[in-house]
């Protein structure tokens, strides 16, 4: 059976009434999960797994999956208009979504990160429906050394782009890789830093981190008193984005879809480094770098993009090879396993309608989030009608609950905390806590990768640079350094220090 | 010599990584053919510290530490202090009274809204949220040892 004729099989089914009200069910409560605050995708997706123990496999997963995508969307709301991210892939909608939105242009802003997270999520769907196969094969090809490779590229390619400093920027992602070494060590059984706390044997969690550096750490640094409570009340056609507007943004969400799917073949977080590596990309190439962070169109649409283009790319290597890329396919192999179906190359032959339903139901439940989120933007955009002074108490309890209902660990939100005082105290240094989350997420993959390759070339660091990619890759890195080192000796000031100032103020 | 934000900050660093390196007394650094459970921690921490000292180093280029506001501590205090105890009766009250004293505390406390408006707002935000959480996404929160579902 061609392609063509696999997925007319899989829309007689997606477009079932009943797999359409749950593929709607998921989409709607993903939104939601989204949207809140401290509720993020792996959150809602286990709270809401034993509520699919009674449906076929089909709705099944079309529900959980739509909970997934869905929560894309719904993050770049209380990014927006919060700057708090609903989820930890918009960290980085944040910055220019929130400078939008103070500059009136939230509807904008939002309805752009609709529209790209749409058109990212069906050009996802459509790469995973025709050239999936080839390229899981391709990704199939890394071994450890270049996937510690691969994670080291992405640091470095994530502190070059940054407006902070190399070193400032490295020394949050490296303390973001120690936090990612509590908990049991997988290769030994030791014990790590876990204080004979037990709920720290399973390592920092990425939700209570980021929760509280972002949510928590931004309420910290912004006393009630110095909100101007200015309320933004746009209509609905004031929502809709310029032309201008639009024309900015074609190109960041093109770069971000294509760039965020092929992310989401790898494992780690990818929804959650895609948004980063786009971001950093679209600032690289814009004429205007300087116009980053003070709301530039092409930082909300290229992130948007790329984290919904990798929640689609995820899918492959789960659906087609049964591996999970990280947690939220874990929890979704799970799913498919409690149905005895197990997810894999015999996915396709043995379950045609599960496999290409789902697919199916992608294109369908893409649709759907867009006719959700639009014309609910303009009561998204009343949460600013909301004076701070009860909002952010709002805000504190979304944030304890959805960090407790992860895995109904108290420990986890006394981390929260924490990580909202540390926080607060890196904005007053002028730190960039991104890094830090993206270093946390990477910490397992970069140390396992590292240790098996020096296992594999019984210590031998050279192992490195004798297979083609992992030099390759490194290489890159080599000249991302060496960039930065030169830009450094010629005139010490280049786009990013420029940047860097303007943000901080101390050349205005 | 005037003492900077990046000064603090990178001795702070710096300490923290000395601390890393002190409580990774008892762990493994193996051998580089079998690398123990130690070895990415201590090669970790000492680039932290290296990044520290070079942040150290190029101190002048940020702001002096005197410079630092801290006008918004006082509040942001208040906040940690009444999340903090929040925290620590969530699992013995349960949801619904935490967090309505919560909101209750940060709304009235810090705040100074009107009390009755504040007792109404956390009254009102808790019913909505625990019809939500149970009704609508049929996920059970908090009991806490008052029964409370």
């Amino acid at each position: 059976m061609g392609t063509l004729e696999s997925l007319l099989l899989g829309f007689s089914v997606a477009l079932q009434p009943d797999v359409l009200w749950y593929a709607f069910l998921g989409c709607l409560v993903g939104t939601i999960v989204g949207v809140l605050p401290g509720i993020g995708p792996l959150s809602g997706i286990s709270i809401l797994l034993p509520a699919t123990f009674g449906l076929d496999t089909t709705k099944s997963v079309v529900m959980l999956a739509g909970i997934y995508y869905g929560s894309q969307y719904g993050g770049s709301t209380t990014s927006i208009l919060m700057r708090i991210p609903g989820e930890a892939a918009s960290v980085m909608t944040c910055i220019d979504g929130y400078a939008m939105a103070q500059k009136g242009r939230a509807g904008a802003a939002l309805c752009i990160a609709a529209v790209g997270s749409w058109i990212a999520g069906t050009f996802g769907v459509l790469m995973l429906t025709l050239i999936a196969p080839p390229l899981a094969t391709f990704a199939l090809r890394f071994g450890p050394p270049e996937y510690a490779a691969l994670l080291v590229l992405g640091l470095i390619f994530l502190a070059y782009m940054s407006s902070t400093s190399l070193p400032r920027t490295l020394l949050m992602a490296c303390f973001g890789l120690l936090l990612g070494t509590i908990g049991i060590d997988n290769m030994t059984g030791h014990f790590r830093y876990s204080f004979d706390i037990a709920e720290l044997g399973d390592g920092i969690g990425i939700v209570p981190v980021a929760i509280g550096l972002f949510g928590l750490g931004e309420i910290l640094s912004t006393p009630s008193a110095t909100v101007v409570g200015k309320v933004i009340a746009p209509r609905l056609r004031e929502l809709l984005p310029s032309r201008r507007e639009w024309r900015q943004s074609a190109m960041p969400i093109a770069r971000g879809s294509l760039l965020g799917f092929l992310i989401g073949l790898t494992p780690g977080s990818a929804h959650i480094i895609s948004s980063f590596l786009s971001y950093g990309v679209e600032r690289r190439l814009s004429k205007q770098p300087q116009e980053f962070g003070k709301g530039a169109v092409a930082g909300v649409a290229a992130p948007e993009s790329a984290n919904n283009a990798a929640s689609t790319g995820a899918f492959v290597p789960m659906l087609a090879l049964g591996l999970p890329t990280g947690p939220i396919t874990a929890v979704l192999i799970a799913a498919l396993m409690i149905h005895g179906v197990p997810p894999g190359p015999t996915l396709v032959n043995e379950h045609p309608d599960v496999f290409w339903g789902f697919v199916a139901s992608m294109y369908v439940g893409n649709l759907m989030l867009l006719a959700l989120n639009l014309p609910l933007v303009g009561i998204f955009v009343n949460v600013l009608r909301i004076p701070y002074a009860y909002l952010y108490p709002l805000v504190i309890m979304f944030c304890i609950i959805g960090v407790y209902e992860v895995s109904h660990s108290i420990v986890d939100v006394w981390i929260m905390l924490i990580m909202g005082i540390i926080g607060y105290g890196l904005r007053k240094f002028r730190f960039d806590p991104a890094p830090l989350v993206l270093g946390l997420v990477i910490a397992p993959t970069l140390e396992m990768s590292l240790r098996q390759s020096l296992i594999m070339s019984n210590g031998n660091w050279a192992i490195f640079f004798q297979r083609p990619i992992a030099a390759a890759l490194l290489g890159l890195c080599a000249a991302l350094l060496a960039l930065a080192a030169l830009s450094l000796m010629r005139s010490r000031k280049d786009w990013r220090s420029r940047l860097a100032e303007a943000e901080t103020g101390e050349n205005p | 010599m005037t003492l900077r934000s990046d000064h603090i900050a990178g001795g702070a660093f710096v300490a923290f990584g000395l601390l890393v390196f002190a409580l990774s007394g008892d762990l493994p650094f193996g051998t580089l053919s079998f690398p123990g459970a130690g070895m990415m921690p201590k090669l970790i921490a000492s680039f932290l510290i290296a990044f520290a000292l070079l942040l150290i180093l190029r101190a002048n280029e940020s702001a002096p530490v005197a410079t630092v506001a801290w006008r918004d501590l006082p509040h942001a205090a208040r906040v940690v202090a009444i999340t903090a105890a929040a925290i620590a009766l969530y699992q013995t009250l349960g949801f619904p009274i935490t967090m309505a004293l919560l909101l209750f505390a940060l709304t009235f406390l810090t705040e100074r809204r009107n009390p009755l408006v504040a007792a109404g707002f956390s009254i009102g935000v808790v019913g909505l949220t625990y019809l939500l959480f149970t009704v609508l996404l049929r996920t059970p929160l908090e009991r806490g040892i008052l029964g409370f579902q």
